[in-house]
């Protein structure tokens, strides 16, 4: 509920175009962050393991991963209006985690035990986090680019930061995410496996490894080629909008992921 | 004991009388000392700049008294015999306060909401100070301007946005690069507006300047005043490689970079963004280049409406300023002294009946 208020102020915010500094945004996003971590805890304690074993839990643990960082970047003023990006897509991915069937039960006897398939699931949704604040940051950049580039007063008036230092950040959470995602592979691959079953074959396993790929090809191509700016914020929000899109499906059609 | 204001400003007379009644700095301190001296001053501040001289005196003479004496102080100290009209303003309390709060807070500057005039009171007021030449009325009125400025800068948008061409470039400059920092600015024809472009964006940290022109003699004067170096003119396409920031102003009657000509200089420069300004007309530079990617271009009508824009919202804010303004001036002077219709009538008839002697 907060981060639907939160996305409410967002509208306020852009109509009025960012030009003044204020606080309602962050501390919002602060109180949603505290409800949250509460609901996640008392899950945790209730269940004895970490909330990471359904969709429900991973994209609740991915958007908590968004807001946790936003408040540490939200102390920087120019960063503040990061909020009113991030909100509706926090709020989106709440109500998205609310679609029933989502909240599978937990199973008493879980197939993978010990600390590897937890620190595999969490390595992975930070970096799935990493990946959307990055495309937050990269809408922030599109943003900005579009009214500088057609010559809109907001360019001016908004207190939003230089499109290269947006671009840096985007590029940082992109590489921040990628180093994440594959250290989170590579330990979901040391993992041992159940009988019967073959990891290169799982749909998941596929579907991150092109996951892998896709944002592997986005930094080569923007060290490489240059492909920097537009290009490369245009990039960042389709590789997240692959992930919001198609996780929840892969994760279904995987026996060992959907367990 | 009361404050008063005599003086004269950009909006009362021309810069010849302001320049003849402006004080240098150095004699200053003889003034004060002069004007306690007279007898027309307890305590008082002298400021002088270029748009305004104005004397802040506090005062147990009644107002007419006090104004008659500054103004001929004024003229004595300048021996100026030229005739004075309207030239001189005057104002006495509440009007002298709120006078030395919107001169604070650059409500009366020539640039609307400008800050400089803050840092030049300041200046008038620190001298007067130093050379004790203040008291009990002048710190605390100045102390309280100064903090009426600070909280109209942080509460109103008075001093937000650029409303000239060169500051207008350099917030635009601002809104694209991290930072000015060792930012290579590159300038294509030595006019006016671009020579005060390129300053406004040296103070804010760029480096590298490179000028071309096709006079090479005036690349090179205006090179050496701003800490530049001068190329050629038919060489400033090879110097691109390294420059964030172009202002061009030539006479020239056509484009003299378009998009064929900077796609090639954009892939050198491995798609860094690049800021163009053309300030010419004609223009310079072909509009089709802000297709380009990572190519922000804007010409002086851009900028112009930025600078327009920008005043325009300033102007919106004034009201807001006035009322803090108001607010504070009642804060440090108390409540106004009712006028003599809303005194009691048993009062009213006191007050009209000659004083007993």
């Amino acid at each position: 509920m907060v981060y639907g208020v939160s996305t409410l102020y967002s509208v306020f915010l852009w109509r009025k175009g960012f030009r003044q500094h204020e606080w309602t945004s962050y501390l919002l996003l602060l109180a949603a962050f505290l409800f949250h971590t509460v609901a996640m805890l008392e899950r945790g304690f209730l269940l004895h393991t970490c909330p990471l074993h359904n969709l429900y839990e991973a994209t609740a643990f991915v958007g908590w991963t968004i807001v946790a960082a936003y408040l540490v970047f939200g102390l920087w003023p120019r960063l503040r209006f990061w909020s009113a990006f991030a909100s509706p897509v926090l709020f989106a991915m709440g109500v998205f985690a609310l679609m029933p069937g989502l909240d599978a039960p937990h199973g008493h006897q879980p197939d993978f035990t010990g600390g590897l398939p937890s620190l595999h699931a969490s390595l992975i949704l930070l970096a799935y986090g990493a990946f959307g604040l990055a495309s937050v940051s990269a809408v922030m950049y599109l943003t900005q680019e579009h009214d500088l580039k057609f010559h809109k007063l907001r360019a001016i008036t908004a207190l939003l930061p230089p499109i290269q230092r947006l671009e840096l950040i985007t590029n940082r959470l992109v590489f921040a995410g990628f180093v994440l995602l594959t250290v989170g592979l590579a330990l979901g691959g040391r993992i041992p496996r159940p009988e019967g079953v073959v990891y290169i074959k799982d749909p998941k396993v596929l579907w991150s490894a092109a996951l892998w790929l896709l944002y592997l090809a986005l930094l080569v191509t923007r060290w490489r080629f240059a492909w920097l700016g537009r290009r490369f914020a245009c990039g960042t929000i389709g590789a997240f909008a692959f992930v919001l899109l198609t996780f929840w499906g892969f994760n279904l059609l995987s026996p060992i992921h959907s367990r | 004991m009361s404050i008063v204001v005599i003086g004269l400003s950009h909006r009362s007379a021309p810069v010849e009388l302001r320049e003849r009644f402006a004080f240098a700095e150095d004699r200053i301190p003889g003034a004060l000392a002069g004007l306690r001296a007279a007898g027309l001053a307890e305590e008082a501040v002298i400021l002088s700049t270029c748009n305004r001289v104005e004397l802040y005196v506090a005062t147990s003479q009644d107002a007419p008294q006090a104004f008659s004496g500054l103004s001929q102080f004024l003229v004595d100290c300048h021996a100026y015999r030229g005739p004075l009209n309207d030239e001189l303003y005057t104002f006495a309390e509440p009007r002298s306060v709120e006078h030395l709060f919107r001169v604070a807070c650059g409500l009366d500057s020539m640039l609307l909401g400008e800050t400089e005039i803050l840092g030049q009171l300041k200046k008038a007021y620190d001298l007067a100070l130093k050379s004790g030449h203040t008291g009990g009325r002048l710190n605390k009125a100045f102390q309280r301007a100064f903090n009426v400025a600070k909280q109209i800068r942080t509460e109103t948008n008075i001093q937000r946005g650029s409303v000239s061409v060169a500051s207008a470039a350099v917030e635009l400059a601002q809104r694209i690069f991290s930072a000015l920092d060792g930012r290579h600015v590159l300038v294509i024809g030595a006019g006016d507006t671009s020579e005060k472009t390129a300053r406004a964006l040296l103070s804010r940290g760029a480096r590298g300047l490179v000028v071309t022109n096709r006079s090479f003699e005036r690349a090179q004067a205006l090179a050496a005043e701003l800490g530049g170096r001068a190329v050629p003119f038919e060489d400033w396409g090879q110097q691109c490689e390294p420059i964030d920031i172009v202002i061009s102003s030539t006479a020239a009657p056509h484009c003299i970079l378009d998009r064929a000509r900077l796609a090639p200089l954009m892939k050198l420069r491995r798609n860094r963004p690049l800021l163009l300004i053309d300030i010419a007309v004609p223009r310079d530079i072909d509009p089709d280049v802000n297709f380009l990617e990572n190519v922000y271009l804007y010409n002086i009508d851009d900028l112009q409406t930025i600078a327009d824009d920008s005043l325009r919202q300033r102007q919106e804010e004034i009201a807001r300023c006035e009322a803090i303004i108001a607010e504070k001036t009642r804060a440090l002077l108390g409540p106004p002294a009712p006028p003599p219709s809303r005194l009691r009538p048993a009062l009213r008839s006191v007050a009209a009946e000659p004083f007993p002697t």
